[in-house]
Parts: structure tokens; sequence; C-alpha cells
């Protein structure tokens, strides 16, 4: 076994009894049930029989504007403390780079498990949404759906969101190993989450800045998902890079 | 046959004058090598450079006589470190511990049981590690330095911190550990008593120099025996040791110390009586480590026994 997977099997023991898993399921989950429960609460004038199709658009359109505007870059930059911040405790650093491994191996680790986990979040996402959408078939017959949803329009956005989002998974990656302090992941992950509500707002800008980038997919007509898919895989590309000849440089003091 | 530990010239320099010059280490394979030196001498800084964790300035390491720096690192695989305060993963028990670092080092599995009976943790090693106590955590720390079967251990003050009962657990560990398992040891220690009862060879930093390195032995032959002396007038007595060509000082308001030289304590003792002062105490000095780490700190030159 390569030293890279033997690095990544040591990086997944190290999750058990952490909450790292529980965000996966639970940051998606908050997301439906909020969206779910609004619904239900909401007065809906009554239409003649909205097209189902067209309701189900809608519903998972809604769940994926909020979950990629708030819930994603904020368990994106959680995640990353966590995972970064095992590591940071006890300054298990001096431990692992003292090991006869190549040192990026730690640090490829961190990345490639911190894009499991939000695979993880998406694959949830796309499992929870059918079930909340049943759910309103029961509560809220008015809302208009009926039926299936549209498995492939609801895949390629979640496979286009996730890979928009992977810039900003390498960006905090870098940033939570970089600095010791939790505080410093995150105040740059709520703090540029919270740029982004603005930034992401706008026709110009919005598909330029990294936190808004997986929320560009759903703005539009989707005229900006090729340029996010495009710059999250190779921006994201470039950070990793970056952050890589960084660590590597690195010395534990 | 080559050294375990060679270093040639070593230097790393922090602003502030902190770190290590032109160090020039010769450990043999086989010893246990104390390396001694005051907080803030530069023994850490040492340390992170023959883990490569810290970059030399200049200077070069050699582990069994293969080069470590930062384009050839498998000089590592014959250590095992422990560095300053154990890194363990509190929510993880010491059994998942060791399974993190042996998945990493890929070594064979039964190797956890060897070396958790090896620092006596067998009892306790399903036990979350954050419940551990600091002599449980240290042996825990050395138990994964021991996990890819190192020729060399390198520990930094693994005492620190330790009760009584732990420090001698700890000495005996390391001596089976030189003694059964052929593993060279060094140890750094600001505690010198500590270096004194199990090392055989010691190396003496100084603010970042190295001013001595030879075998323990050689050390203590050259710690020149100390007299104290504690009386009712200790000025007085210090004045009329010094009149008689005494190397005399005062250690606390009470004792004088007297570097032994040409006359005995008998002598000194019948001067000082014979001037009408009382000695109340008259000892000489067991020639501690500490007595000599007070020699190499006031004697300027260095010397280098090795």
């Amino acid at each position: 076994m390569s030293a890279q997977l033997r690095a990544l099997s040591a990086e997944m023991l190290k999750l058990r009894g952490t909450l790292a898993l529980w965000m996966c399921l639970i940051a998606p989950a908050t997301v439906v049930a909020l969206y779910v429960l609004q619904v239900s609460f909401s007065k809906i004038v009554p239409r003649p029989a909205p097209d189902p199709a067209e309701s189900w658009f809608f519903f998972t359109q809604s769940i994926f504007v909020l979950w990629s505007f708030l819930m994603l870059p904020l368990l994106v930059t959680l995640q990353s403390a966590l995972l970064a911040g095992l590591e940071h405790s006890d300054n298990q650093w001096k431990h692992l780079l003292a090991l006869p491994v190549p040192r990026r191996v730690h640090y490829l680790a961190k990345l490639l498990v911190l894009t499991g986990l939000v695979l993880a979040a998406f694959v949830v996402l796309l499992l929870l949404i059918p079930v909340g959408g049943w759910l309103l078939v029961l509560l809220k017959p008015a809302f208009g759906l009926h039926g299936m949803p549209p498995w492939p329009a609801l895949l390629k956005s979640a496979a286009a969101c996730f890979a928009a989002s992977w810039l900003i998974v390498t960006l905090q990656t870098w940033i939570a190993i970089r600095w010791r302090s939790f505080t410093v992941a995150v105040a740059v992950g709520m703090s540029a989450t919270v740029i982004g509500f603005l930034v992401g707002q706008s026709e110009r800008f919005g598909h330029w800045y990294p936190w808004s980038m997986p929320m560009q997919v759903f703005a539009g007509h989707g005229e900006h998902l090729p340029f996010v898919v495009f710059a999250g895989v190779l921006g994201g590309l470039v950070v990793t890079a970056l952050g890589l000849a960084d660590y590597l440089r690195r010395e534990i003091g | 046959m080559h050294p375990a530990i060679r270093t040639r010239g070593l230097t790393r320099q922090f602003p502030g004058g902190f770190g290590v010059r032109g160090l020039d280490l010769n450990v043999p394979e086989g010893s246990i090598y104390g390396f001694l030196g005051p907080n803030g001498a530069g023994k850490s800084t040492t340390i992170r450079l023959l883990l490569d964790l810290l970059r030399p300035d200049s200077g070069e390491v050699a582990l069994f006589g293969q080069p470590l720096h930062r384009g050839s690192r498998q000089a590592l695989a014959m250590v095992g470190a422990l560095v300053e305060s154990p890194s363990l993963y509190g929510h993880l028990t010491g059994r998942q511990n060791l399974e993190v670092t042996r998945r990493l080092l890929d070594v064979p599995r039964p190797r956890i049981n060897a070396v958790l009976q090896r620092v006596g943790l067998l009892d306790s090693a399903d036990r979350r590690t954050r419940e551990y106590s600091l002599g449980m955590r240290q042996r825990l720390a050395i138990a994964l330095a021991l996990l890819g079967q190192p020729r060399l251990l390198i520990l930094d003050e693994p005492s620190n911190g330790l009760d009584p009962g732990g420090i001698l657990d700890m000495r005996r560990l390391l001596r089976q550990l030189a003694a059964e398992d052929g593993i060279t040891v060094f140890i750094s220690s600001h505690l010198l008593s500590e270096i004194d009862q199990i090392a055989s060879h010691v190396g003496v930093l100084l603010a970042g120099e190295l001013r001595f390195e030879g075998e323990l032995d050689q050390l203590r032959s050259r710690v020149k025996p100390r007299l104290l002396i504690r009386c009712d007038d200790p000025l007085r007595a210090r004045d009329l040791l010094a009149a008689s060509g005494e190397i005399v000082a005062s250690r606390d308001a009470d004792t004088l110390v007297v570097t032994l030289a040409e006359k005995s304590e008998a002598q000194l003792n019948r001067l000082l009586v014979g001037q009408g002062i009382e000695v109340s105490h008259l000892a000489r000095e067991v020639a501690s480590l500490e007595a000599l780490f007070f020699d190499l700190t006031v004697d300027v030159p260095m010397e280098n026994a090795a």
C-alpha cells in the first residue's frame, strides 16, 4: 500500500469519536428540514394543478441555494478546522513529520479526507431532497410536488456544485493547516461566507469569488455553471500546489 | 562503524542570539548519550535539527552514516523520537494512537502489543489517552517512538513533569532498551542528576555551543573536588582563605565553597580554627555533574575530550 493510502487510512482512524461524520449528516438535514418547515407553514395560493416537474425544480433549487450560499461554506470551514485541529492541539506535527514518510502525504491526506467529507454531505443532501419532497406531498399537497424527483437534473446540479466548491475546500485546508489557531480558520471561513452573501448576488462579480462559486451553479439560467466548475477544479489544483509547497518548506518550532 | 549521530558544523540561529552554532556531535552506536544544558541552551533546536523538523543554516547531519536533509529523509526510518511533550490524540485510546502511527509506518500489527508490553501499558491500552496520567502519556509516547523498531531513540527531556516514581520507571526502561535491545539512546535534559544515573556518554551544550563531549567518566575525572564550609563568621573566613591563596566563593549566606588545590581539608580547618573561627560543618562535595556544570560555565576555554 502506498504511503499516501496509508496516511489516508490513519486519517480515517483519527476521525473516530469526532463529530466530523455527524456533521455530514446534520448539515444537509438541517437545510432540507428548514425548507420543508418553511413551505409547510407558508400560505400557498391555490393554483390550478401546478406542474410537478416545475414544483420539483423550484423545491430542489431553493434547497440548493440555501445549501450552497450558507451551509456548505460553513461546513467546509468547520470540518477543515476540525481536521487540522487534531494535529495542532498537541502539536502532533512534530511527531508526524519526524516519521520516515514523505511530508506531503500528511497534507494531501487532510485534503482528501475533507474532500471526501464534503462529498459525503452532498450524497446525504441528494438522498434527503426526495425525502423532504415526499413529506411535502403529504403535508402540503398545494405545493404541487408529485411522483419522483428529476434525478438527472438533481445529479447534475449536485455534481457541478460539488466541483465548484473544491476551490474553497483547498483554500480552507491550507489556512487551517497553516495557522495553529482554530480562530483563524473559522474567522476566515465565516467572514468569507458573509462577504459571499453580498458578492454572490452580483451579476458581474459573483462567479469570480471562490466562496460564492458553488451558488453560481444555480444563478440565472446556469450560464456561469461551466466557468465555476472549471474555476473550482483548476483553482483548487493551483491552491493545492501552493499550499503543498508552503507545507513542505515549513519548520516545526 | 558509523556513529549513530554525527553532525558537522551544525548551525541554526534565531533572532535574539538563540540557536546553535557549529555543533560537531558524535554519538557512538550503543551508547546512552546524555545531552545536557540549561534551559535555552539550544537542546530542543538541536533535536529538531536531528529530525529534520528544522532546517540548518549550515552544517550537516548523518544518522548511522546516512545523510539527513529535506531532500533525503530515509535515515529517519532508523529513528524513534519523543520531542518535548507527548503528541497524542486524546479522543483515541492508547492502542488506537499506536495504530495511527502503525498505519503510517506500515509495520506488522503485533508490534503494537509488543511495544505496549515494553512500556508496561498493556492494561491501560484501551482507555482514552485523555484519561492518562502524565507518566502514562510519556510511556505511550515512547511506545510510539519504538513502533518502527528504531536503532536510535531521540528523547527530549522525557522526565519532564514526572514524579520520582515515574522518573525511576523511565530510567529503568531506557537502561533496558539500551542493554537488551541494543538501541542507542540520545536523551536531552537540564536535570544533571538525571543523566548522571544512566548515561555512558555526555555532551554539554551551553549558549548554543558544545562545550564538552566524551565519556561520563572522563567528565567526572575533570571535576575538581570542592569543600563546603559552614562557620560562625563566614565573611572573615572567606577573607582568610582568600588571603592564603584559596579559590573561595559563597554559596549562600552561611556556606563557603572552596575548590581544593594544594591544601587538604584538614589544613584548611586548622587555618580557620587557628584564627578563632568556629567551624560547624566541613565536608567534601560529592562530585556531581552539577559541580562540573558550574566549572564549564565559569571556565571559558572550549574543551573537547572526544
